[in-house]
């Protein structure tokens, strides 16, 4: 293959692997790096098309970055328009399809206009003069590491934040007319722990349960009340059977705890 | 001075930096969030981002092309790496939950136009959220993730564009770099500038607009109308659907760009920038008219407010203005003393253009563009909320006012080096640095948040903790999207975010009033709230923004906090419940009759 070529073979071996790495089974690694490689591929050659060879350098990185930004932008717009939902295949299709096209287009351009000869030899230049001394690639190395570890600290740090634990408890009617509430525990203290849950009906108890949730576990339940009477709920966290931990109740009822 | 620093060292200092800023960040939260060293950690790391970059585009060795181009990509780069560590596992600032629950809901319904209940203008310019629902998509990468970047993408890239337009207009590398020195000064330049919010995809488009519209004025290079057209194009129209503000700014720097051409006797460059603004503004009306009505309604509040405030001091009544910073003493030195020192470089800079550029529409343009400087100091002294407003506007007036002063330091830098070279440049170091520092000071995070921690009450980033986003997801798997909600400033953007809920801004009447009386009920009837969320905290610490609610009359008039009786009256009110109990957090469901459905 002619070299002047090879970036559109490579762009559309990018937009079908991609699409192939849509349809799922494949780590996200590899679909996170086919993915990015597809959403840039477009203002690339959109880039191409429209400045050819005469733009180059940082200039001509700008623009291919604002047209790959642009594309899903005015593309979702005209998709959407069309009557397609902007979902997974739409965005996969309208990337991959903008990508082919004017992979076409710049095929057929070149064939018609060859580059000039030089334009081979000007490259090898531009990236001679762009190559670094050692210890300067090597700082510049470093600071990207660097940087790196300072991520990699903060991130660290907000997993490891500590925050009090607490549990959740809810009693939720439905309002929809029908006389059903979700009552519900949630456990996020962090560790498992015992609790006792303690229905209530117009002030007499109703039901009881013992549970040990895990840390993260929820537990939930639909209750159906009937009559004229409200419904509240106690939840023990054992093994302090003295005072509610936490309590709820629908509108009517008297709030024995907190 | 920093002469002969490699800009490979420039680099290793600035990772450096966000190295001993992401140390003091988890010294913050890990419970030190107080401590002074944990604060001058902070500044250490910033100043080994900033100092050796302000020095080297300072120095007296200049910079070759890439040096400089390099020294500002490394400083744009440092500072949106700061702004990650700070929320490195999640969005918590409130915009950016915003923009966050607009993506979620295009990824959810595959609609661009679905209801925000937190900003209800965003779906009408949904920019942002296309281009990240899109990169989530095919990448497989959370939102959060795709979030970071295109923000860090786009910011980086307008970054980029206004260097090149700045060498581009100025024939200088140097004053391309002191330019966006200076432009990075702006207290904007680390925080909202590259937040994931619709203004930070919508500025690249800008810049790109004006590139275009550079390429096409330009005479005597080999140029490629149709291609550069084509460029403009699609920059106005992405600019469109992207953001308002900036599409209207677009519009008028277009204009100021055709008129300072007419001025220089530069008729080609008018011609191409006036059709450029006419190309312009044809979108954007079609836009407000057909798509986003209701911009005007979202706008109406700021701008009518300014004008009104305005229009009294002018009449000569008293500015209904708060004092520009309420902070502490050193910053508002430091603001002052920025203030001082950029207002007076323009005035030395207008005469560099008039010297040496009076002939160029652009540089001409700049210097008009530049007084928007002292229209932003005037709102800031003499509007309601003006330094919002002004702070807002930063991201556009540094534009030229960065360059304009650029103008003016660059001259005296080269008429002191002949003079006594080490201390003007010294003097000019630290000078930027001041600016720099006070952007930091000033900007965001606020000082009350400068590192984050523990909880605060009705706060901002700190405020989004676990408990309240358990609450917001519950209240979305449990009572469904949409409702009625009240709360407080803390939880408003997690119930709206994460919750999708709807809550209602003025409510502050509901959590201070002792007893829930009949009016209360009737209130609340009349707003249609459906829940109420009480956090039991709000009786425990002042608020650390001033004010405990989204819309509270007492702002910054708080001396203790709620009594706890005004926040368990919910308690004993007849027709409601008490369906959600989480310790600190307590939601109350309105049942009875006469409350919305």
């Amino acid at each position: 293959m002619h070299r002047s070529q090879a970036d559109l073979a490579v762009t559309a071996a990018v937009a079908v692997l991609a699409c192939g790495a849509a349809e799922g089974g494949v780590p996200t690694a590899v679909t996170a790096v086919l993915g990015i490689m597809l959403f840039a591929a477009p203002g690339y050659l959109l880039g191409q098309l429209l400045l050819g060879a005469r733009v180059a350098g940082l200039e001509r990185v700008l623009v291919v970055a604002g047209l790959a930004l642009a594309v899903p932008i005015l593309g979702g717009l005209l998709l959407l328009a069309t009557g397609v939902p902007l979902h997974r295949g739409a965005w996969v299709g309208l990337l991959t399809g903008v990508t082919l096209l004017a992979d076409v287009a710049l095929f057929l351009r070149r064939r018609r206009w060859r580059p000039a000869p030089a334009s081979g030899q000007l490259a090898r230049l531009r990236l001679a003069r762009l190559r670094l001394p050692p210890r300067h690639a090597a700082a510049f190395g470093a600071a990207v590491l660097v940087a790196g570890c300072g991520l990699g600290l903060a991130r660290i740090g907000a997993a490891r934040q500590p925050y009090p634990g607490f549990t959740q408890l809810w009693l939720s009617p439905r309002r929809d007319g029908v006389r059903t509430a979700s009552l519900g525990i949630s456990n996020q203290q962090g560790t498992t722990t015992r609790y006792r849950l303690v229905l209530l009906h117009h002030g007499s108890v109703n039901a009881t349960w013992n549970l040990t949730l895990g840390s993260g576990q929820t537990w939930q339940r639909a209750i159906r009340y009937t009559g004229r009477y409200a419904i509240a709920a106690d939840l023990y966290r054992l093994p302090d059977l003295s005072h509610p931990y936490r309590h709820v109740a629908t509108a009517g009822d008297r709030v024995s705890g907190s | 001075m920093g002469s002969g620093l490699p800009v490979s060292l420039v680099a290793l200092s600035a990772g450096t930096g966000v190295l001993v800023v992401a140390a003091a960040y988890t010294a913050g939260r890990l419970g030190h969030a107080s401590a002074p060293w944990a604060d001058r950690l902070y500044w250490l790391g910033q100043m080994l981002i900033l100092a050796p970059a302000a020095a080297r585009l300072l120095s007296r060795r200049v910079l070759p092309a890439a040096g400089t181009v390099t020294v500002v990509v490394v400083l744009t780069i440092a500072e949106y790496l700061v702004k990650v560590c700070y929320s490195p596992a999640a969005f918590t600032y409130p915009d950016e939950l915003m923009h966050w629950r607009g993506t979620v809901d295009i990824l959810q319904t595959g609609n661009l136009f679905t209801t925000n209940y937190l900003l209800p203008i965003s779906p009408r310019y949904p920019g942002l959220e296309e281009v990240t629902s899109a990169l989530a998509s095919v990448t497989g990468l959370s939102v959060f993730t795709s979030g970071l970047i295109v923000a860090g993408v786009a910011h980086l890239l307008f970054v980029c564009v206004l260097y090149v337009l700045f060498r581009d207009v100025s024939g200088s590398d140097r004053i391309a770099g002191l330019a966006m020195l200076l432009y990075a000064s702006n207290s904007l330049f680390q925080s909202f500038d590259s937040m994931f919010i619709y203004q930070t995809l919508a500025v690249p488009f800008f810049g790109l607009t004006l590139l275009a519209a550079r390429r096409l004025t330009a005479e005597g290079t080999a140029r490629n109308p149709a291609g550069w057209l084509t460029v403009a194009a699609a920059s106005i129209l992405a600019t469109v659907v992207t953001h308002h503000v900036t599409s209207y700014v677009l519009v008028a720097t277009l204009v100021v760009i055709a008129l300072a051409s007419l001025l220089a006797g530069d008729r080609r460059s008018a011609a191409w920038t006036a059709g450029l603004a006419l190309l312009c503004a044809v979108p954007v009306v079609s836009w407000l008219v057909f798509v986003a009505p209701q911009t005007l309604s979202y706008l109406q509040p700021a701008i009518g407010g300014a004008v009104q405030s305005l229009r009294t001091v002018i009449a000569g009544g008293h500015s209904s203005a708060l004092p520009p910073s309420v902070g502490p003493l050193a910053n508002q030195v430091l603001s002052g003393a920025a203030v001082l020192a950029l207002s007076a470089l323009l005035p030395f800079g207008w005469w560099q253009v008039w010297r040496r550029f009076r002939r160029d529409p652009w540089i001409v343009a700049m210097a008009i563009g530049s007084l928007s400087w002292y229209a932003i100091i005037a709102i800031r002294l003499a509007v309601s909320d003006g330094s919002e407003l002004a702070g807002r506007a930063a991201t556009f007036v540094y534009v030229p006012a960065g360059f304009i002063a650029a103008l003016a330091v660059a001259r005296l830098v080269s008429v002191g080096l002949r003079w006594r070279s080490a201390a003007v440049v010294a003097l000019a170091l630290a000078g930027a640095l001041l600016l720099l520092f006070d952007g930091l000071a000033n900007g965001w995070p606020p000082y009350w948040e400068r590192l984050p921690g523990p909880y605060q009450v009705a706060g901002a980033e700190r405020s989004v903790a676990p408990d309240e986003v358990a609450a917001a997801t519950w209240a979305l798997a449990v009572l469904g999207p949409g409702n009625r909600f009240a709360t407080d400033s803390g939880s408003y953007p997690v119930l709206g975010s994460y919750g999708d809920q709807n809550p209602v801004r003025d409510i502050a009447y509901l959590y201070t009033s002792p007893a829930f009386s009949s009016s209360d009920a009737q209130r609340i009837r009349a707003q249609s709230v459906q829940y109420v969320l009480v956090d039991q905290r709000l009786s425990a610490e002042l608020p650390a923004s001033g004010q405990y609610f989204p819309v509270d009359r007492n702002a910054g008039r708080y001396t203790r906090p709620l009594p706890a009786a005004d926040l368990a009256k919910f308690n004993h009110a007849p027709g409601v419940g008490r369906i959600y109990d989480s310790g600190n957090i307590v939601i109350y469901g309105l049942e009875g009759p006469g409350y919305a459905p």
